[in-house]
Parts: C-alpha cells; sequence; structure tokens
C-alpha cells in the first residue's frame, strides 16, 4: 500500500512560486493499475517522483509499504555516459541482485544485443524505455511507476510489456502517467485526474477519463 | 524495540555501505575508463604536482631547508593540498550532476560526496606512498619515524577536508555566486594549510595563530610522523577533531536542507 497524506508541493525560481500540488490525499493499494491523466504541467511527473521519492514533498507524508520501482520515463535513472551494461552491474549492485541474472533478462527482454555496450547517452527513447523497464522487470517491485514511456515503445515492446507486466505481474500495482485514455481504460482499474494542483482519485476509469475529456 | 531499530540501522548501513561501493566503481569507469592505466591515474596529478614543485624548490631553495630535504617537504605538503582542492572541486555541484542517480530511493546525497571524497584520500594515499618509497630509494625522504602519527595526522586532515565539502556542496547547489568564490577561497587558504612551513620555523605569534587552522595541526603530524626528533612539530589533535565534527554538522544539515527543495529533472 502506498499513502500519499496531505502532500504539498511548490517550485520556485526568482521568488516566483507555482503550486503544482495542494494537499492531495491518495492510498493506492496493492494490485491496483492506476492511471494517471492530466493536462501537460499539471503535476503528472510531479507526482509520481514524489512517490518514488525522487523528490520530496514540501509538506506532507509519503508511506510506502510495498517496494516501488523508480520512476521509469524518459529522464533518470540512467548514468548516460556508461554503456547498457555498466548501468546495468550499477543497480544489479545497490538493489542488491545477481548481475548474471539480470544481464541475462536484459539481454533477453531489450534484443539491444551490441547496443548495450554503447554508452546509454546515445540510446533513443524507444531503447531506453526498454533498458529501463527490462531492469525493473529484473528487479521485481511490488509497485511499479510509469511516466508516458511505456507508448514510445514499437510494436514487439509493447506487446513484451502487456506479457511481462499486465499479465505475468498482475499481483503487481501499477502507478502510469499517459496521455492517451485508450491505453488507460485498457490497462487500469482506477485513474486520477490531477487539475488545479488537486488530484482526485476514480473508481471508474471511464468517470475519469470522461473528466479529463471536459479539462 | 531496542533490538528492532539497531537492526534497522544496521541494514541501512549494509544498504549504503552497497551503494558507496557501487558509486565508486562507477566513478573510478568514468572518469579513468579502463584503458592502460586506468585509476592508478588518479595517483599521476598529486604525484607530479609535488614532483615538479619539490623539484623547483630543489634548484631555487637548495637541497635541504632548517635540515631536512626540500624536494620531500614539499612532497608531504602538496600531495594532502591537492586532497583538499580536489575535494572541493569535487563536491562543487555534485548533485546536479548526479541528479539521474537520484531515481534509486536507496541512494542519499551525502553517498555521492563521500564516494568522491574516499576516492581522492585513497589517490592520496596511493600517491603519498608511491612517492615515499621511491624518494627512500634515493635517499631523499627518510624511513618514516612514527607511522602510526603519519597515518592519524593524514585522517585528520582527510576528517577536516570532508567535513568542508559537506558544507560546499550544499552552498554550491543554493547558490551560484558561491560557486565562483570557491577557487580564490582555496587559493587563500593555501598560506594557512601548512603547506611551505613548519610552525617551529616561524614567531611565537604566528605560530599561535596558524595552530587555530585545523589543516597545520594535521600537517604537523604527519611531519613530525615522517621526521621524528630532527624536527620540532607543534599540534593539538583537538583542534582538527572538534572543528570537523562541528563542520560536518553544518554540512549534513545543510545537505538536508538543499535534498528538500533539490528538483530532479
Amino acid at each position: 500500500m502506498i499513502i500519499c497524506s496531505d502532500i504539498k508541493k511548490s517550485y520556485s525560481h526568482g521568488g516566483r512560486v507555482k503550486h503544482v500540488l495542494q494537499d492531495v490525499n491518495l492510498v493506492i493499494e496493492r494490485g491496483d493499475r492506476v492511471g494517471l491523466l492530466g493536462r501537460n504541467g499539471a503535476g503528472k511527473s510531479t507526482l509520481i517522483k514524489l512517490i518514488g521519492g525522487v523528490e520530496l514533498p514540501n509538506s506532507g507524508k509519503i508511506t510506502r509499504n510495498m517496494s516501488v520501482s523508480w520512476p521509469l520515463g524518459f529522464a533518470g535513472g540512467f548514468q548516460g555516459s556508461l554503456t547498457g551494461l555498466d548501468n546495468a552491474r550499477f543497480i544489479a549492485r545497490i538493489y542488491q541482485r545477481e548481475y548474471a541474472d539480470i544481464r541475462r533478462f536484459v539481454e533477453e527482454f531489450t534484443e539491444l544485443g551490441k547496443q548495450l555496450r554503447m554508452p546509454v547517452k546515445t540510446y533513443s527513447s524507444g531503447m531506453r524505455a526498454r533498458l529501463a523497464f527490462a531492469l525493473s522487470l529484473a528487479i521485481e517491485f511490488d509497485c511499479y511507476l510509469i511516466d508516458e514511456i511505456i507508448l514510445v515503445g514499437d510494436q514487439n515492446f509493447q506487446r513484451k510489456c502487456q506479457t511481462e507486466m499486465f499479465e505475468r505481474r498482475q499481483d503487481r500495482s501499477i502507478i502510469l502517467a499517459s496521455h492517451s485514455p485508450e491505453f488507460i481504460r485498457n490497462f487500469c482499474n482506477k485513474a486520477i485526474v490531477i487539475d488545479q494542483s488537486q488530484a482526485t482519485m476514480y473508481d471508474d476509469v471511464n468517470d475519469a477519463v470522461d473528466r479529463y475529456d471536459r479539462l | 524495540m531496542e533490538q528492532g531499530s539497531f537492526h534497522r540501522l544496521r541494514k541501512s548501513w549494509a544498504i549504503q555501505a552497497r551503494v558507496i561501493h557501487a558509486l565508486m566503481i562507477r566513478e573510478l569507469i568514468t572518469r579513468f575508463g579502463r584503458e592502460n592505466i586506468g585509476f592508478l591515474w588518479i595517483m599521476a596529478e598529486p604525484l607530479l604536482f609535488a614532483g615538479l614543485v619539490g623539484l623547483l624548490w630543489h634548484f631555487t631553495h637548495g637541497a635541504t631547508e632548517h635540515g631536512i630535504g626540500v624536494i620531500a617537504f614539499v612532497a608531504t605538503g602538496y600531495i594532502p593540498i591537492t586532497l583538499f582542492r580536489h575535494g572541493v572541486a569535487r563536491s562543487v555541484a555534485v548533485f546536479t550532476a548526479n541528479q539521474s542517480l537520484l531515481y534509486h530511493r536507496q541512494i542519499k546525497i551525502v553517498d555521492f560526496i563521500l564516494s568522491r571524497f574516499i576516492i581522492e584520500v585513497l589517490g592520496g594515499m596511493m600517491a603519498y606512498i608511491f612517492m615515499a618509497v621511491v624518494l627512500i630509494g634515493f635517499g631523499e625522504f627518510p624511513v618514516p619515524a612514527d607511522i602510526g602519527l603519519v597515518i592519524a595526522g593524514w585522517l585528520l586532515y582527510a576528517y577536516f577536508c570532508l567535513s568542508v565539502c559537506l558544507i560546499i556542496a550544499p552552498l554550491s547547489e543554493m547558490s551560484e555566486a558561491m560557486e565562483k568564490f570557491i577557487p580564490v577561497t582555496t587559493y587563500i587558504m593555501i598560506p594557512f594549510s601548512g603547506l611551505f612551513y613548519m610552525l617551529s620555523w616561524l614567531t611565537p605569534q604566528a605560530r599561535e595563530f596558524l595552530l587555530f587552522s585545523p589543516f597545520v595541526n594535521g600537517m604537523e603530524m604527519m611531519r613530525k610522523g615522517v621526521w621524528g626528533n630532527d624536527v620540532t612539530a607543534y599540534y593539538n589533535i583537538w583542534n582538527p577533531i572538534i572543528c570537523s565534527t562541528i563542520a560536518t554538522m553544518i554540512g549534513l544539515i545543510l545537505c538536508r536542507r538543499v535534498r528538500r527543495k533539490l528538483t530532479v529533472e
């Protein structure tokens, strides 16, 4: 279970303050697949970063009673100057996993072949997505945080995610930010709409999508 | 309950040790690569610095000063100061440089500072040992009279450097003006680092004043350990211990505050 209580987050720069999230209270249960909807800049990525512990809220508390992945997205998580395999080795070390197992899974899942010996900064966003998903699947989290990136993959990658994440790991939770209502309707059983720094949880995904369409 | 929190503390220590280990390896790979001598490069700069300046002094000041070998004297001074200057330089903007790794919750920002600093300390120690062995071979360096005192001095010196890094790193994130002052400050620090003198060569007033500097205390200890009865050293081990501990506290508080406000791309 993940509990966000009274989360407040604002960014300030040069005397200007932007309140991104205010008084956000959410509970995410084990096995929930939560879609995150909201316009650009509404705070989807911010919420995911807060839940992932990448950034800290100005006030409020986030309690994590299950293991939570790092946010899988376009940025972060990797060292660009290191190769894909070096990154895998680093991640195996800090998450205390056997590098050999992780490597086997990564090679099979990403199908990147020799590219895994190239620096990650030379990767396309699709390749990055493959690497990020492969690593986080190999580590086995209870809850996966996905920021947009799932949709950048090609057909083959989406199919793999489908089997590995949505079929084989049905007991896991997922929090997924996306601009595609279609995707969220297909894969999520709950949804959060973020608007005007408020986050509202909907138990019916269709209600959330309706609200999102009207934004 | 007591047992529980002790157990948790031990587990957290184990995690941090693992993270620092992984960060050090990553740092060594990115900085030195896997080609030629690899991470041995870390010794190169302090050695070159100490060696060349030592030679320069050898020709300008003569072979000995106050009865001790000039090359060895300069080398024992320059290697610690390189530790300080590198440590500080590596701490500036260290959080922004590594921010993509903050995606992994078990990595704390202090780990960035620690992992870089440990590398610098190891490099400095290796350079020190290498240089001493070579110079002893040439008869330019005495066999250390008290190795324990050299190591104690080095550790205290390093502790103070680390505590300064712990303050510099968060400050450099708070304001960019700060960043501009750092090169000047490390330069001005040089006379207060005990690099060019032993306190016994100075007037009592200057000596008393310079003993406030934790660097000077550490440096005197190291040199006393190297030359033993050939030199007179003045030091108080409590000065670096107290100064470093206070600075570490301040640094850790600043790090905590900066972490709360850090925006990660």
